[in-house]
């Protein structure tokens, strides 16, 4: 499975610092507020499980901390770097190199291979070349389970591939934190058992998990639950 | 975090071309747009310059090079051109490579039976050459001729077909001029006889020219009617004028009125009218350079909100909006110039084959080719900015909810 990799170093570190964050979305010009003055520390190298109901906002809160959401109000530090209030195109090259996201609904691009997928923030990083940005993600995908697939469109996928795809996808670049949606939301449980395994095992090397679930068993592998309600944070060990 | 440019340009050329390539009709339909517009800019120039060409090929057909002198017989002093002052300037006007003094008479010519007013000219051996005269029939006089006073004549066409028909006129022909009996020696045209439209000439209608120092001798004629002066080059043609100018000055009374012309103010007025009008036309086919800048303004808003999601998805992996921004130019920026490629081949191609199928020389301006396609890859990134800004500036959240 995963080989030991010296990009990961375990003494990264990646804090998570938010102060009073609300983030309201408006719709039709009414106001719905998701986030309402939510705190939340994230220390590095945790695991996090973000559990609540449907609607609770989980999906909102880890937008916010991809830096994909910049409209919000409140504090965010990320690394010790203020980075709320920022303009967002500042942020691509942090939300590019630093942070892996598995989105809850995959956002694969339908007219490209998953290689062509998993390739495209590593293109993106320009770092290196386009050969190495295929071969890094190869190997990611064959890390998955989807070594015998890597020119199929997501299309001619399965649910379960689909989302596999998606994480190797975030792992492209090594992110020293990965935000994951719900990534074993469409797998069977054996599946996402190995699917925990592997963020476990990325965990174990020093990285960084932020993930959202609606499976108390897979929080578990958590090393601490996070309960979204009201639009705030509650925590509540495991 | 500064990011290493590296490899970015041909990155986003990759995923712009991909982009194309994922809707290759609708690609194809702009590029046509582009195409017609800058090859009918390139084909109107073309145009242009070949009317342009003929119409100079037209004023120059009646002599190239050419200068010449006469009085106009008004003024308050009406005077005319003498036999002395022709001698002083064959000594003195520089740049001349022949000089054609003509004298002009009239007299009558029966054909069937009715007298018609015949116009006589009495002209050196140089006259032809100077003033592009053809020859249909027979020859010229020779210098011989000339010095000898021989009775010889050539028919203009007009008066050779009135008199003879179509064929040649009889080998014993003859012509009554001033009382004598003149030979039938040839018949001549003029190279350009539509020329006579540019400028009255003395060569058309019914007549006859005779040599001069015949013509002298059984005419009784004062002054030279007009004196043609052939320059040696186009550059020499303002010296001619002014040294003809300046011999008519200082041997003639003031305010007499004389004109020494040449064909450079019609060529001017000439090429200026063409190039107005070529103007004209350039504008009428830029508008549809602008029509396939429109196009491919109204193909980007589509692609780009097509594409929404697609947006969404690469600044949520990391592309910059300057990546983003970057790609759709080069969208449209391949669109126009493949479109602007098409266009030149079309544009330069068509005039060129046709004038090779019709053996006519027809001019393709490699300026305008260059100028059209640098406009029209102009006119592509122009109107693919306002689509590519409106990608770069998406709302990542809004656009990954996009379906
Ligand atoms: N783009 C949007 N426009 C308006 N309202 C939105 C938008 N996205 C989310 N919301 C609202 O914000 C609230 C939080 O949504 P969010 O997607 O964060 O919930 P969630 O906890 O992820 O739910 P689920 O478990 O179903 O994924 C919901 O009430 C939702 O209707
Ligand atoms: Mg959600």
């Amino acid at each position: 499975m995963l080989a030991p990799r010296s990009e990961v170093a375990p003494s990264a570190a990646t804090t998570i610092r938010l102060e009073g964050v609300q983030k309201t979305y408006r719709r039709n010009g009414v106001p719905v507020a998701a986030l309402r003055g939510l705190d939340l520390e994230v220390g590095s190298g945790e695991f996090v499980a973000i559990m609540g109901r449907s609607g609770s906002g989980k999906s909102t809160l880890l937008h916010i901390l991809g830096l994909i959401d910049a409209e919000y109000e409140g504090r965010y530090e990320l690394d010790g770097q203020l980075v709320s209030g920022q303009v967002a195109d500042a942020l691509a090259p942090l939300r590019n190199r630093m942070i892996g996201f598995v989105f809850q609904t995959f956002h694969l691009l339908p007219q490209l291979s998953i290689l062509d997928n998993a390739a495209l923030p590593a293109l993106y990083a320009r770092d290196r070349d386009a050969l190495r940005c295929r071969a890094d993600a190869r190997r990611r995908l064959e890390e998955m389970g989807l070594g015998d697939r890597l020119e199929h469109r997501p299309n001619q996928l399965s649910i379960g591939q689909r989302q596999r795809a998606a994480i190797a996808r975030a792992l492209v670049n090594d992110p020293r934190l990965l935000l994951a949606d719900e990534p074993t939301g469409a797998l069977d449980s054996r599946t996402a058992q190995e699917i925990l395994g592997l963020l476990a095992e990325l965990h174990a090397r020093g990285a960084t998990i932020v993930m959202v679930t609606h499976d108390p068993e897979v929080a578990a592998a958590a090393g601490r639950v996070v309960l979204i309600r009201d639009g705030q944070a509650h925590d509540r060990r495991a | 975090m500064a990011r290493p440019t590296t490899g970015a340009l041909s990155l986003l050329f990759r995923f712009a071309l991909e982009g194309l390539a994922g809707q290759r009709g609708r690609s194809l339909l702009t590029m046509l747009g582009m195409a017609i517009g800058t090859a009918s800019v390139v084909a109107v120039v073309s145009i242009g310059l070949l009317g342009r060409a003929y119409v100079v090929g037209l004023i120059e057909g009646v002599g190239a090079n050419l200068v010449f002198a006469y009085g106009t017989g008004d003024g308050i002093n009406p005077e005319e051109v003498s036999f002395e002052d022709v001698e002083i300037m064959r000594a003195r006007v520089p740049g001349v490579v022949e000089i054609a003094p003509v004298l002009s008479g009239s007299d009558a010519v029966s054909i069937d039976g009715e007298p018609e007013a015949l116009s006589v000219l009495g002209v050196t051996p140089s006259y032809p050459r100077v003033r592009n005269l053809v020859l249909v029939h027979g020859r010229f006089f020779s210098d011989r001729e000339e010095s000898a006073s021989e009775k010889v004549c050539l028919l203009s066409r007009e008066l050779s077909e009135r008199l003879y028909g179509r064929r040649a006129p009889p080998s014993d022909a003859s012509l009554r001029i001033f009382g004598v009996r003149f030979q039938v020696i040839g018949v001549f045209r003029e190279a350009v006889e539509s020329a006579a439209a540019v400028q009255k000439s003395e060569a058309a209608g019914l007549t006859a020219i005779v040599p001069f120092s015949a013509f002298r001798n059984l005419y009784p004629v004062r002054f030279v009617d007009v004196v043609y002066f052939q320059a040696d080059s186009q550059e020499a043609v303002p010296g001619v004028v002014e040294s003809v100018e300046e011999i008519l000055r200082t041997r003639h009374r003031a305010l007499s009125s004389f004109k020494v012309e040449s064909l450079e103010s019609y060529l001017v007025l000439a090429q200026r009218i063409s190039d107005a009008v070529t103007l004209g036309l350039i504008a009428i086919a830029a508008v549809s350079l602008l029509v396939g800048g429109i196009g491919i303004m109204n193909i980007m808003l589509v692609t780009v909100t097509e594409r929404t999601r697609d947006i969404g998805i690469r600044l949520a992996l990391g592309a910059g909006r300057s990546d983003i921004l970057l790609q759709f130019l080069l969208e449209a920026g391949m669109l126009s110039l493949a479109g602007g490629v098409i266009g030149v081949v079309i544009g330069a191609g068509l005039p060129w084959y046709l004038g090779v199928l019709y053996g006519v020389e027809v001019p393709v301006s490699a300026v305008s080719a260059a100028v059209a396609f640098s406009v029209s890859v102009a006119v592509g990134l122009f109107f693919g900015l306002y689509p590519a800004r409106k990608a770069a500036a998406m709302n990542i959240v809004d656009a990954l909810g996009y379906e």
